[in-house]
């Protein structure tokens, strides 16, 4: 019987540190940065450019609410920081904090934590979205084609992807004992090549290619279709299961790379 | 005076000195301070890319399909200056946690001079590399660059001032303050589009111009683009200088003010230590 | 000479009461405290934990404005003369935090040099005697987050010298050091206040400490100076009766007698307990009973294993004078 006491214990120290010293700051910093992509995108379109996109982008994206395309996008793109910022951060806060050994005692655990960790996060950024995408609805936001199961099925493979990720990058936090420079370099990277705010087709071949392997971007293609386009989840099946697969196979690197970089994490600390 | 002078100098090299020391020790944040720019301003970039740049809309005058990519870059170079400084103000705060800001509070060091090397060592930790970045673009484009060599000269200098005054004064809201992440996430994000550095200013709504003629970068992003794009004189400067010569004694007064309010309040409640 | 009169502070807070109603709490952190320091000598400031000796110690080196109150250090005003008086001051802190870990120890002082205006040469000469005296000439191209906790404390106590002060202020200088770092460490204190003729303020919950280096104590108490004088009167004073100790070869019942009568003839009720199994006499009083039961001892020719008095404590003193003045004051003051 899998023991999911440390899943739940993880959640529920997260859950009360968040409700007692919730930040409100952060939480008004991300409204704020709602704002200012909603803003950006509605200025490019309609002042700068007066609604005159490229058929390359309708080609491209299917769709020809570029505002919506960019809100969805920068919308995923949150969730992606704000997962990746939690659970990748949560080892090496140990590390800093001096817990790690007595937290890598036992290996099957470690799953529960990330997870416990994910979960938590995940709800209070859930909150923050809706908050973020009611906001935005005033500035040319709209759901044009809402498929709800395809929604949902979307969402949560891409909250998988986003842990899968996180993962790698714990380990690379784990092993440089740096967070901001390893966290905000891929952030800037993903931001770039994943088309978050434009078609990945816009970028030479090369990186497409590249940007095909990462997981965000299919991600945010099939939440795309899913909201925007109305595709049903039947027709997104193979991209669903793409994803899976893509997705578990960052996971299982992940955890292989945390365990390898563990011990010399500790080695690091008494040396 | 010269007694003055030369303890302000002592203390600003000092100052700034051993921020470079603390902040640039490793080679890896080269990299980043390199990387993260240059990924900001290629993005910034692709993002014109799904719109039809012929049809931009009227009253742009001098922006056209081909002078876009050095539109851009001369609007983020601009931008790189200011947020290094919002950065450094944030960096700063860590004296804070560290209790030196009291050791430094302590000493009789001239508090302007603290902040001013402290702004300095940023901006030369910072640019060198996206400059370098920036001078193969412009490289590149070389054909599109049109520019006369004092209005160049002029422009570069009211960079480098302004952008040093802005993080002064940032530096010295940072240190009014123990929420300083907050202040950081809320300057950071309005000056990118506000000042106009993706979408020119020209084209905002009355509210939002409004917003724009607060940011010092406004003014000098929208100068040397009229100065490398356009090839503009002095004499047609002349608006733009007025008003970077009149925003750089405002924020010169506000700092002071802030400082002298800041370091009162902080022994007043005694939250110099408090983090 | 530094004197603080009637300094007082008074921190104001907000919190919340509910989710809209904030409410303003005010909390006096020290109440008419009056102290002097003089040249050469060294100073104790004691108190349970909270009484207001750090606050004490901030007002003292310019980091906090007093409530009420003044302080003048060689005539000038802390408040009005600030840039002045900060040259002649310095704080040194125990811990680890208020130095540049990733600075080397000299990169560190040479800093601090500079923001006191220290000329390059004076700077230069001054650097290199610190670190010789405090054992660190070796390790001064290290950078700090490679120190140990003892060798940061010693860079601490370099830095807390570099502008040569007149009045040092010490906040638990040795918390944490091991025995042999704070015996050194209690010699420099020695040496720069006898030698020297530096006036050091020291705070410290090591009362060996105390007893050992400061001529004069002043003990604090939510916020108010208790009591002050030198550590033996303080000890004594708080000590409420003193007790000798008798030990003897073997029992002489009929000393019984004779030591009862003497003692009660200095003091009807003192407290005399007889340990047959050990052959000692263990008299409790107010007054001191030692010459009479001397003489006692002397007419019946008693011979002696050991005979001594209990020292006071000055930990003992502070703890008990503590708990009193905390029955007799208010505590916090809410708006």
């Amino acid at each position: 019987m899998l023991d999911l006491k440390t899943l739940y214990a993880t959640f529920v120290r997260n859950f009360t540190i968040q409700i007692r010293a919730y930040p409100k700051d952060f939480f008004i910093g991300n409204i704020l940065s709602a704002i200012y992509t909603s803003i950006s995108a509605f200025f490019m379109y309609h002042l700068l450019f007066k609604g005159n996109i490229k058929q390359s982008f309708i080609d491209y994206s299917g769709t020809t609410d570029y505002i919506s395309y960019i809100i969805i996008g920068y919308s995923m793109y949150h969730f992606m920081v704000r997962t990746l910022l939690n659970v990748s951060r949560s080892l090496i806060t140990e590390l800093r904090e001096g817990t790690l050994e007595s937290l890598m005692l036992a290996p099957f655990q470690r799953v529960q934590y990330f997870v416990g960790n994910m979960l938590q996060q995940t709800i209070t950024v859930t909150g923050e979205a809706v908050i973020m995408i009611l906001i935005c609805l005033p500035f040319g936001l709209k759901f044009g084609g809402l498929d709800i199961l395809s929604t949902v099925i979307s969402l949560l493979l891409s909250f998988y992807a986003y842990f899968s990720i996180s993962l790698i990058l714990a380990a690379v936090m784990l092993y440089t004992r740096d967070t901001y420079i390893s966290q905000n370099t891929l952030f800037s990277l993903l931001f770039l090549i994943c088309g978050v705010t434009f078609p990945i087709e816009y970028l030479p071949a090369s990186i497409q290619w590249l940007a095909q392997g990462i997981p965000v971007t299919l991600s945010l293609e099939i939440v795309r279709n899913s909201t925007l386009l109305g595709v049903i989840a039947a027709d997104q099946a193979g991209n669903f299961l793409k994803l899976f697969l893509i997705s578990t196979v960052y996971c299982a690197i992940g955890f292989l790379l945390i365990k390898k970089v563990e011990t010399t994490a500790l080695e690091k600390i008494h040396g | 005076m010269s007694g003055f002078l030369s303890c302000f100098l002592k203390v600003l090299s000092a100052e700034m000195k051993k921020q470079y020391r603390v902040y640039f020790f490793n080679k890896s944040i080269y990299l980043s301070l390199f990387l993260w720019p240059m990924l900001t301003f290629i993005t910034a970039y692709y993002n014109y890319k799904p719109f039809r740049l012929e049809l931009i809309a009227g009253g742009m005058g001098y922006i056209n399909e081909k002078n876009l990519i050095l539109f851009a870059l001369i609007g983020y170079l601009c931008m790189i200056f200011f947020e290094c400084f919002v950065q450094s103000a944030w960096m700063f705060s860590f004296e804070r946690i560290n209790g030196t800001l009291e050791l430094i509070y302590m000493t009789p060091a001239n508090r302007l001079a603290v902040i001013m090397g402290n702004a300095a060592a940023s901006l030369f930790g910072s640019i060198w590399l996206f400059i370098v970045f920036a001078c193969g673009i412009i490289i590149i484009n070389l054909t599109q660059l049109k520019f006369q060599l004092w209005s160049a000269l002029i422009g570069i200098i009211f960079l480098l001032v302004l952008s040093i005054l802005w993080g002064m004064f940032l530096n010295a809201l940072f240190l009014f303050s123990r929420d300083s992440g907050f202040l950081f996430t809320v300057l950071s994000g309005p000056m990118e589009i506000f000042s106009g550095i993706k979408i020119p200013t020209a084209v905002f709504p009355l509210w939002a111009k409004a917003i724009s003629v607060v940011f010092p970068l406004t003014y000098i992003a929208e100068m040397l683009r009229r100065i490398f794009l356009n090839g503009a004189n002095i004499y047609e400067l002349r608006g733009f200088i007025a008003a970077s010569i009149i925003i750089s004694i405002i924020l010169l007064a506000v700092t002071l003010l802030c400082l002298k309010l800041g370091e009162h309040h902080a022994k007043k409640t005694g939250n110099m230590a408090l983090f | 000479m530094l004197k603080a009169e009637q300094l007082s502070k008074t921190y104001e807070t907000k919190d919340w009461a509910g989710l809209f109603r904030r409410k303003q709490n005010r909390v006096e952190a020290v109440k008419n405290v009056n102290l002097e320091m003089h040249q050469g000598q060294i100073i104790g400031l004691l108190g349970i934990n909270g009484a207001g000796k750090t606050t004490t110690i901030k007002m003292l080196s310019t980091l906090l404005l007093p409530s009420t109150g003044c302080i003048t250090v060689d005539g000038l005003d802390i408040v009005k003369d600030v840039m002045a008086v900060k040259k002649r001051i310095n704080m040194i802190s125990g811990g680890e935090r208020m130095l540049y870990w990733r600075l080397t120890a000299r990169e560190n002082l040479w800093y601090f040099g500079q923001l006191y205006n220290i000329d390059n040469k004076t700077l230069e000469k001054r650097i290199n005697m610190l670190l010789e005296k405090v054992g660190l000439s070796d390790k001064q191209n290290i950078p700090v987050e490679r120190f140990s906790k003892g060798m940061k404390q010693r860079l601490q106590i370099a830095r807390g010298l570099i502008n040569d002060p007149s009045y040092i202020f010490m906040d638990e200088p040795t918390l944490g050091l091991d025995a042999v770092i704070a015996k050194e460490l209690r010699e420099h204190v020695k040496q720069m206040a006898y030698q020297q003729g530096k006036s050091i303020l020291l705070t410290s919950h090591y009362i060996q400490e105390v007893e050992e280096l400061c001529e004069y104590v002043y003990i604090l108490n939510q916020g108010e100076v208790i009591m002050k004088g030198t550590p033996k009167e303080l000890a004594l004073m708080g000590m409420e009766s003193k007790t000798l100790c008798i030990e003897l070869y073997s029992n002489h019942e009929l000393l019984h007698a004779s030591i009862l009568e003497a003692c009660h003839e200095v003091e009807k009720d003192c407290n005399i307990h007889w340990d047959a199994d050990n052959s000692r006499y263990t008299i409790c009083s107010r007054k001191d009973v030692s010459n009479v039961v001397t003489k006692v001892l002397l007419d019946k020719q008693v011979p002696l294993k050991g005979f001594y008095l209990q020292e006071p404590s000055l930990e003992d003193a502070i703890v008990k004078l503590s708990k009193n003045a905390s029955k007799n004051t208010s505590t916090e003051v809410s708006a």
